[in-house]
């Protein structure tokens, strides 16, 4: 089957949610559902997901599967549970799915998600990416990139952004991806196998523009998460069974400025930040190229 | 058959559990409760108990995977302490406000600071207002009986709310007791054989949106229904306490139990929890004094029963409540303003209210005889203020530590 052909499947999530015009999570979620098919649990957390109505019921919003919100802090452990009572029942069949944005998964509901990876918990957790609390008004999360102006960094983030694919792959669970709205059957490929992955959890993170807080036209949303990958800022990998892979190779990568210089959230990124911010993309590239090296079991 | 065995309050919590045969069980240890977990941890390992178990990584996230397992229609018991339970106090309120039939004891244990690890039920009633039933409970054969009735009135189509049964830390968890066993097919006969809702769920084959974003009028529905299950309650819990008697021989008064109090009663002690015992020997030894003095424990402070304890008090005088926890903003402990509450009707009544036994200082007999005769010149007295500044049963006088 081609990823045509799954992208052509009937949409589950309603067609009147109310996200801004241009949204890339929006895509993303409806694609990884089409995917995932209707034997699906969903769980979107407090974020713009939910807060768009992904969580309804009365067919103008909503989804046509079960969905519920989660609190920001426990996605992750509720969707272990769900799990349990399935497993009690020998439901094995059903995907139990978490939609979750950068704050419900990289801070408040961090050791939630820490812990259910740790106790490899069948769950299918995909982490929208919009580097910021946008539900709230844009604010810094832990994976806001440094520089990137937010409604609390008026002056620009002083950290760096938390590196959670590579925190997530360290738990040795099964699977681990990368993904982009720009890329699509590379997404649709993951989403697949975290599907196929029967021997615990998966974690897809996906770097996704958004037209609500970094500042760019609507209709460039796939044209920045193009750039994010081509300047290697946001490298398209997955790591299966502790096993590094890029999936999408950029043998020639623009320089990160192209990325930069096209958002409003950078427009107070200072030369030196900028040279900063390159250096920490090329040794970020570098080590993942090592890591692609590391063979587990001597394979 | 039943059988006979010595065990822990831990112990008895963890049997009862076992023999409710709950589909999933998440629980993170702290200190008094840790071998709550330990136990059923060691009969799942054994093949004792058939049911599934979450090694959780926190207290927030023991309640949300029962969460999670009861939105996918598992029967699911959890048990914490202090610290515990004020960690998860975000999924806490949100079991009671689903309408999740958990089921969940609680070894209480005193609210930090300074650091302590002592009994206090400042814990479980700090959160009185969450939602949840709470019973409170006097010894090992109580905790044992009354978690295999939780589960039976939390399931109950008229309720369908989680439930806590709190019971003191160490006094209760660590004493061992003699504790009467009911037998598997027993317990199988009391409890419905599995939790199946039909209000709430999560299912691909019955999609449910569960919480989306709901207005004020609707939600108030739902509090007012809530609310409403709550009040039910009281005649639920009443009704599992009679038909476990029947069952098992063993009666536990539902809601209030009322000890030594007749028409000839002036003054009445009101307790929570182990200290009960103790009262009920000062009370023994006041009586045979000639003091006209009974003893009321409160069984359920969620739904609170304010009508049996009107009628209890009826002919009373004066009541004493000892609280084994505060109640800050008001100079006294919690359940004396419960008490008060229930009793804003009586001006009849004058009231004493006791603080004991703190960071789990020991209640003594001798407390209890001091408190008692208190009352008994309260109910004696003509025209004395119906409010009486709070006393503090303390074993070392204040002056040594000055
Ligand atoms: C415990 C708790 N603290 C704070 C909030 C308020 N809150 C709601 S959504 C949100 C931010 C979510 O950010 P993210 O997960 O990145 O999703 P996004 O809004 O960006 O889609 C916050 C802080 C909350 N719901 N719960
Ligand atoms: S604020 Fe961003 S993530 Fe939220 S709906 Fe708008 S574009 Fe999408
Ligand atoms: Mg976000």
């Amino acid at each position: 089957m081609s990823v045509l052909d799954v992208l052509d499947r009937p949409d589950v999530i309603s067609p009147g949610i109310s996200a801004c015009v241009g949204c890339s999570v929006e895509l993303t979620l409806r694609t990884v559902m089409k995917v995932l098919g209707r034997n699906s649990v969903l769980a979107i957390p407090p974020g713009c997901m939910g807060g768009v109505g992904v969580v309804g019921w009365d067919k103008k919003s909503g989804a046509e599967i079960p969905v519920f919100f989660p609190l920001l802090t426990n996605t992750a452990s509720m969707l272990s549970g769900l799990r349990l009572a399935y497993k009690r029942q020998g439901r094995d069949g059903i995907h139990v799915v978490a939609f979750a944005g950068d704050g419900a998964s990289v801070d408040a509901g961090f050791q939630a998600l820490s812990g259910a990876a740790e106790r490899n918990d069948r769950i299918i957790y995909i982490c929208y990416d919009n580097e910021g609390y946008m539900n709230t008004g844009y604010q810094r999360s832990g994976a806001t990139p440094k520089g990137a102006w937010t409604s609390t960094t008026p002056y620009g983030k002083l950290q760096i952004k938390k590196d959670m694919p590579r925190i997530m792959a360290d738990h040795r669970i099964p699977y681990v991806s990368t993904c982009s709205p720009a890329y699509m059957k590379d997404l649709v490929e993951k989403v697949e196998k975290a599907k196929r992955n029967k021997a615990g959890f998966s974690y897809l993170h996906v770097l996704n523009p958004c037209v609500g807080g970094w500042g760019f036209p609507p209709e460039e949303s796939i044209e920045i998460a193009r750039l994010s990958v081509k300047t290697r800022y946001f490298p398209l990998y997955e790591v299966v069974n502790g096993e590094y892979h890029i999936t999408v190779d950029i043998p020639n990568p623009l320089p990160v400025s192209d990325y930069v210089s096209r958002l409003k959230k950078f427009s107070r990124t200072s030369e030196v930040a900028l040279t900063e911010m390159q250096e920490l993309i090329d040794q970020q590239w570098q080590e993942l190229k090592a890591l692609e090296q590391v063979r587990v079991n001597g394979a | 058959m039943s059988h006979v065995e010595v065990m822990t309050g831990n112990q008895a919590a963890s049997t009862a559990a076992c023999l409710a045969r709950p589909d999933v069980i998440a629980a993170y240890p702290i200190t008094p409760q840790s071998s709550v977990v330990e136990d059923i941890s060691k009969a799942i390992a054994e093949g004792k108990l058939d049911a599934l178990i979450s090694e959780v990584e926190s207290e927030h996230s023991a309640m949300s995977v029962l969460e999670g397992a009861a939105l996918g229609e598992a029967r699911t018991f959890s048990a914490t302490s202090s610290q515990g339970l004020a960690f998860m106090y975000e999924p806490y309120f949100r079991a009671s406000t689903l309408r999740l039939p958990i089921v969940m004891a609680i070894a209480n244990r005193e609210m930090i600071s300074p650091q302590t690890l002592w009994a206090s039920a400042q814990d479980s009633l700090s959160v009185r207002d969450a939602g949840w039933i709470q019973y409170y409970v006097e010894n090992n054969q109580e905790i044992l009986d009354t978690i295999l009735q939780a589960f039976c009135v939390a399931e109950d189509k008229r309720v369908l709310l989680p439930i806590n049964i709190c019971y003191d830390g160490f006094y209760l968890s660590h004493m061992s007791e003699r504790v009467d066993v009911p037998d598997q097919a027993q317990v199988d006969a009391f409890l419905p054989q599995c939790y199946k809702p039909d209000h709430i769920y999560l299912d691909p084959d019955r999609p449910m949106a569960v919480d989306p974003l709901t207005n004020g009028d609707l939600l108030m529905e739902y509090r007012q229904k809530h609310l409403e299950a709550q009040q039910r309650a009281l005649t639920v819990i009443e009704e599992a306490s009679e038909v476990f008697c029947n069952l098992f021989g063993r009666h536990w008064d539902g809601c209030v139990e009322a000890y030594k109090i007749d028409h000839n009663t002036k003054g009445a002690i009101i307790t929570l929890g182990s200290m009960t015992g103790a009262a009920r020997e000062a009370i023994d030894r006041l009586q045979s004094e000639g003091l006209p003095i009974g003893l009321i424990k409160i069984r359920v402070v969620r739904p609170f029963p304010k009508t049996e304890l009107r009628e209890l008090l009826s002919g009373i005088r004066a009541v004493g409540v000892v609280d084994r926890n505060v109640c800050f903003g008001w100079n006294t402990g919690i359940i004396y303003q419960e008490v008060l509450a229930a009793i804003s009707g009586s001006p009849s009544i004058v009231h004493q209210p006791f603080i004991a036994g703190l960071g789990g200082e020991d209640i003594t007999i001798e407390m209890f005889e001091t408190a008692a005769r208190q009352v008994v010149t309260l109910a004696q007295k003509k025209n004395g203020s119906r409010d009486q500044e709070t006393i503090w049963l303390r074993s070392v006088s204040e002056e040594v530590h000055k």
